[in-house]
């Protein structure tokens, strides 16, 4: 073992123990002008879920163009209320930004969880990850098409087990699916979990005949799954199996899955539309940064630029969608 | 099921080079401070250490997360022994016997013996996961509700034992945490018992709870007692005592041996971990020593049986992560996102092309152990002071820094509204004997029991018995459970025959 | 403690029964008035009805007979009985300040709020020399606040530091 302790090395050890969380940004810029000081992210998921992960993978890029640190605050809890409304508390100053799942969470909230707050509350400066529920089943299973499921679910409705999670896009998209196939959801054997993880561990080690979830979290567990079905107009991720539209014809309704990325304070438009535009050209610089591209597609967490216009067309879409189907949103 | 070429190759990527090994140190120390600060989780001290791993190589970086994984594992267990306080909910079971041993005098041998048992535990675990890495990916996924429920209500058996005078209220201490565990939205999507208070959507906070009803209930009782321990001439801090509670955890290999097996099988499943590990495993423990009556009152059993369980679970966690590339917990997630940083993503795929890189990470955990052992002498001899603090002083800090470490968790009031209803709460209830503790494992129990029971009866359609058919390893988990208790009757009246009266007012 | 037909009343226990078995049943309505599917009270209502059982066999025990009343207080009130009402009265003082704590901390400032709980504490903990209290309270309250607020992940409301 050569152990050639240098002076650096050192430095590096013990900088990267005591100041680990205060990465210096590249750029330092004059005092006075936004911004000035550190600024925070709210994700309002606790550590380790996508939002996080993104938040903590997209800060070192978007803390580059801003020239101030980024300090990452997790304020999990209660489907993302309490986070979206911490965040709407913070003044609206530039100094609180929001990294979510804009969708389903701002929607549910508003519709199931009587939030005091409004969709136009919030203004997404963009949503590069666009989520989609995929159906699937475990590797050795015996379905090996859409069509087995419907199949055996028209002949006995009580015969295959389907896990999901309780108020989610998934469960709108599988109860859409039923209805087209006049199969009597409340007859299959829902089986509910906590979130997307525990759903896709059982899809994928056989606990439950099929899952519905969000399919970008299944890349992993790619080998042990296999696909039936995307809920989308094209192929996903190269999923194989049926599209929404080979299915239930080309105006197929369905309801798109986590729609994740950067929000502001919607009242910065007015309030303070100086410091608005600095973010969002920051925000957009950032994206379009071909290392923060790269480093991002490695942790397989999307990018994409949309832009503020789609981000929140696309937003307020899914939220009208979800209205049509409060009622099952409401309750199991 | 080990590859002499891997091994190879991982000592080869582990000596090119030295400077990984520098992160050691500081990642162990992170780690202990961090864990001994009550609120402060494992996931906490990783998030905050992440992005500085992003400029590191991968194996430095790697080394680096897992030895803050390690220390903040250990962490955690000192403040559960020196105040009966459990920073996390994985070191609820050395408050057990770990803090009645402190108020006994035997702080130093308490903190020698959970040291050990931690660093054994550790190593064992790590030397499994070497054997154990392909079978365990290949079980744990295949668990279904029914075998986690099995596995809850083994939790729940511990209620038995921690009954201590009055079963019924014991009982109904238990039956009263489970049903404060249910509070809020359940796997369902029912939203129950939450009065408004949005926060309790997600259920009462786990950790202020059982800082209040272990903790804060005990100091607020203790306010007319000097100090923590009453006999001045035991409130020394030795090394000698220390290394003596070292030895004394190798006076039971067959403890440590079943905790390690524990922590490991049940920290590699998904969303239960080292919570549960140490609870399984004390009681096991509990049932089966013949002094099985002096659990709960400074037993040092008790504190090797929980130690061994909780450091395991590290081991488990890492074998599902890197087996299957999924988090079966907030510290592995932390350590995937490390993993993607540099470009490598876990999985079935990982560890068939990356086995020396799989083997660097065992080894290095090998030497992290090691190194705990004298870094964690160091750090426990200076934490030991704390007895010597005067209890005036000592009862106002520690419910302050309880309040603090409580606000930590979410950042909101809630923790600290928590901790003081749940520490009136256990002062009442330790008043009148009932034990606390059962409600401590009630409530962290209650979810998990709730969550499961409803998706076996989903999944089965409601014929649980026939399901059950279909489930060899959960009838396995109920053989044994049974078979537990059986053996538990037997000995108890062998007991009660030759024992005579003793009162057990244990809480 | 009032005498009634040969029995005595705890009454500490018996506001902490009545609490629990409050607590219970407001948690079986609620959770009845939500839903009765299964999916919901599929756990709930079995384990509610269990702590009412319980609750019941316990009752007689905080009315124990006169008699028995020696034989109950040497087993299992040994602490209520070392404590004078003056050392419950700390106690309570202690309670209300922790709670002081709990609900002030974002309202009046992390700082001014331990502060003001370090000295109630202290000085109800035993503390006689005034400006020890206030000399380790100033400490402790700094210590602190940089202390976990270097290592938190959020910022405390502060009022003064």
């Amino acid at each position: 073992m050569s152990k050639t302790l240098t002076r650096r090395t050192i430095l590096k050890v013990a900088s990267g123990g005591l100041a680990a969380s205060f990465a210096m940004p590249a750029i330092l810029r004059a005092q006075g002008a936004y911004p000035d000081r550190p600024i925070n992210i709210v994700v309002p998921f606790d550590t380790g879920g996508y939002n996080d992960r993104l938040a903590r993978a997209f800060a070192p890029f978007l803390q580059e163009k801003l020239g101030q640190p980024l300090t990452i605050i997790n304020r999990g809890g209660a489907g993302a209320l309490l986070g979206h409304t911490f965040f709407l508390q913070q003044p609206d100053d530039g100094y609180t930004l929001l990294c979510t799942s804009a969708a389903p969470y701002l929607p549910l909230n508003i519709l199931t969880q009587d939030a005091a707050f409004k969709l136009e509350d919030f203004y997404m400066v963009n949503l590069p990850s666009q989520d989609y529920t995929l159906m699937a089943t475990s590797a050795g299973s015996d379905i090996q098409t859409v069509d087995d499921v419907i199949s055996r679910l028209k002949a006995d409705p009580g015969s295959l087990s389907v896990g999901l999670q309780p108020a989610s896009a998934d469960l709108v998209n599988f109860s859409i699916l039923c209805a087209a196939n006049e199969i009597d959801t409340n007859a299959v054997r829902v089986v509910t979990y906590d979130g997307g993880g525990p759903a896709r561990n059982a899809v994928a080690g056989g606990v439950v005949d099929v899952g519905l979830v969000g399919g970008e979290g299944f890349l992993p567990l790619a080998e042990q799954i296999r696909p039936l079905m995307t809920f989308d107009t094209r192929k996903r991720d190269n999923w194989d199996g049926a599209i929404v539209t080979d299915v239930l014809g080309a105006d197929a309704d369905f309801v798109v899955g986590s729609q994740r990325g950067w929000g502001l304070h919607g009242s910065m438009q007015t309030s303070n539309p100086e410091v608005f535009q600095t973010l969002v050209s920051a925000i957009e610089a950032a994206s379009k940064d071909p290392a923060a591209i790269e480093g991002l597609k490695n942790q397989q967490l999307a990018t994409d630029w949309y832009g503020p216009e789609e981000s929140n067309q696309m937003l307020a879409r899914t939220a009208k969608v979800m209205e049509q189907y409060i009622d099952l949103l409401k309750g199991n | 099921m080990i590859e002499l070429d891997s091994v190879y190759g991982a000592f080869t990527l582990l000596s090119s080079d030295g400077n990984a090994w520098l992160y050691l140190l500081p990642g162990l120390l992170i780690g202990l401070v961090f864990g001994a600060m009550p609120g402060i989780s494992i996931t906490m001290a990783m998030a905050f250490a992440l992005p500085a791993t992003l400029y590191m190589d991968f194996l430095p970086a790697i080394i680096f997360l897992t030895a803050i994984y390690t220390g903040a594992g250990f962490g955690g267990s000192v403040p559960a022994v020196l105040m009966g306080i459990p920073g996390t909910s994985s070191a609820v079971a050395t408050t057990f016997d770990g803090y009645p041993m402190a108020r006994k005098g035997l702080h130093s041998e308490a903190l020698g013996i959970a040291l050990a048992s931690s660093v054994i535990g550790c190593l064992a675990s790590y030397a499994m996961l070497f054997v154990l890495i392909v079978p365990i990916s290949g079980v744990v996924l295949k668990l279904g509700p029914l075998e986690m429920f099995a596995v809850a209500v083994w939790g729940m058996l511990l209620l038995g034992s921690l009954a201590g005078a009055h079963i019924s209220r014991g009982i109904l201490a238990g039956t009263f945490g489970v049903l404060l565990g249910t509070i809020g939205m359940n796997t369902a999507g029912f939203v129950r018992g939450t009065v408004g208070i949005p926060w309790l959507l997600d259920g009462v906070p786990q950790i202020p709870a059982m800082m209040g009803l272990l903790a804060a209930s005990q100091l607020i009782g203790l306010i007319n007692t000097t100090y923590l321990i009453e006999d001045e001439s035991s409130r020394k801090i030795s090394f000698a005592k220390i290394l003596g509670g070292v030895r004394q955890c190798f006076r039971y290999p067959t403890i440590i041996f079943r905790g390690s097996l524990i922590g490991v099988i049940i920290g590699a499943i998904p969303g239960v971990g080292s919570s549960i590990s140490n609870l399984l495993s004390y009681s096991e423990t509990k049932r089966n020593a013949p002094d099985g009556d002096t659990f709960g009152e400074g037993n040092p059993k008790g504190v090797i049986a929980a130690e061994a369980a909780n450091s395991s679970s590290e081991g488990g966690a890492m074998a599902t992560m890197l087996a299957l590339g999924i988090p079966g917990g907030g510290a592995t997630a932390i350590l995937l996102a490390a993993f993607a940083m540099h470009n490598i993503v876990g999985g079935p795929s990982f560890i068939a092309h990356n086995k020396d890189i799989v083997y660097a990470i065992m080894f290095s955990n090998f030497a992290q152990a090691i190194l705990l052992f004298f870094v964690g002498l160091g750090f426990v001899y200076v934490a030991g002071y704390v007895v010597r603090v005067p209890l005036r002083f000592l009862i106002p800090s520690v419910l302050v820094v309880s309040t603090f470490g409580a606000y930590a968790i979410e950042g909101s009031s809630a923790g600290p509204i928590t901790l003081w209803v749940f520490s009136v709460l256990g002062w009442g209830m330790v008043r009148y004997g009932y034990p606390v503790a059962a409600a401590v494992v009630g409530l962290l129990l209650g979810g998990l029991l709730e969550g499961n029971l409803l998706r076996t009866n989903q999944i089965s359609g409601g014929d649980f018995i026939g399901y059950g058919l279909e489930r060899p390893w959960a009838l396995v988990i109920f053989a044994l459970m049974i078979g537990s208790i059986l053996l538990q009757i037997v000995s108890k009246r062998r007991r009660a025959k030759e024992a005579f009266l003793s009162t057990g007012s244990s809480s | 403690m009032s005498n009634r037909s040969g029995r005595t009343v705890v009454w500490g226990h018996l506001i902490l029964l009545t609490v629990i078995v409050g607590v219970v049943v407001a948690y079986l309505l609620d959770a009845r008035g939500v839903s009765l599917r299964t999916n919901n009270l599929l756990l709930v209502q079995p384990a509610a009805i269990l702590a009412l059982v319980l609750a019941a066999f316990i009752l007689p025990s905080i009315f124990p007979r006169v008699e028995a009343t020696e034989e109950v207080e040497t087993k299992e009130e040994v602490e209520t009985k070392v404590e004078t009402r003056g050392d419950l009265f700390r106690i309570f003082i202690l309670i209300a300040a922790l709670a002081g704590l709990a609900f002030s901390l974002e309202v009046v400032g992390f700082d001014v709020a331990t502060f003001a709980f370090m000295v109630i504490g202290l000085a109800v903990c035993g503390e006689k020399r005034w400006w020890v209290i206030i000399l380790f309270s100033a400490l402790f309250t700094v210590f602190l606040i940089y202390g976990y607020g270097t290592i938190t992940p959020f910022p405390f409301p502060l009022t003064i530091l």
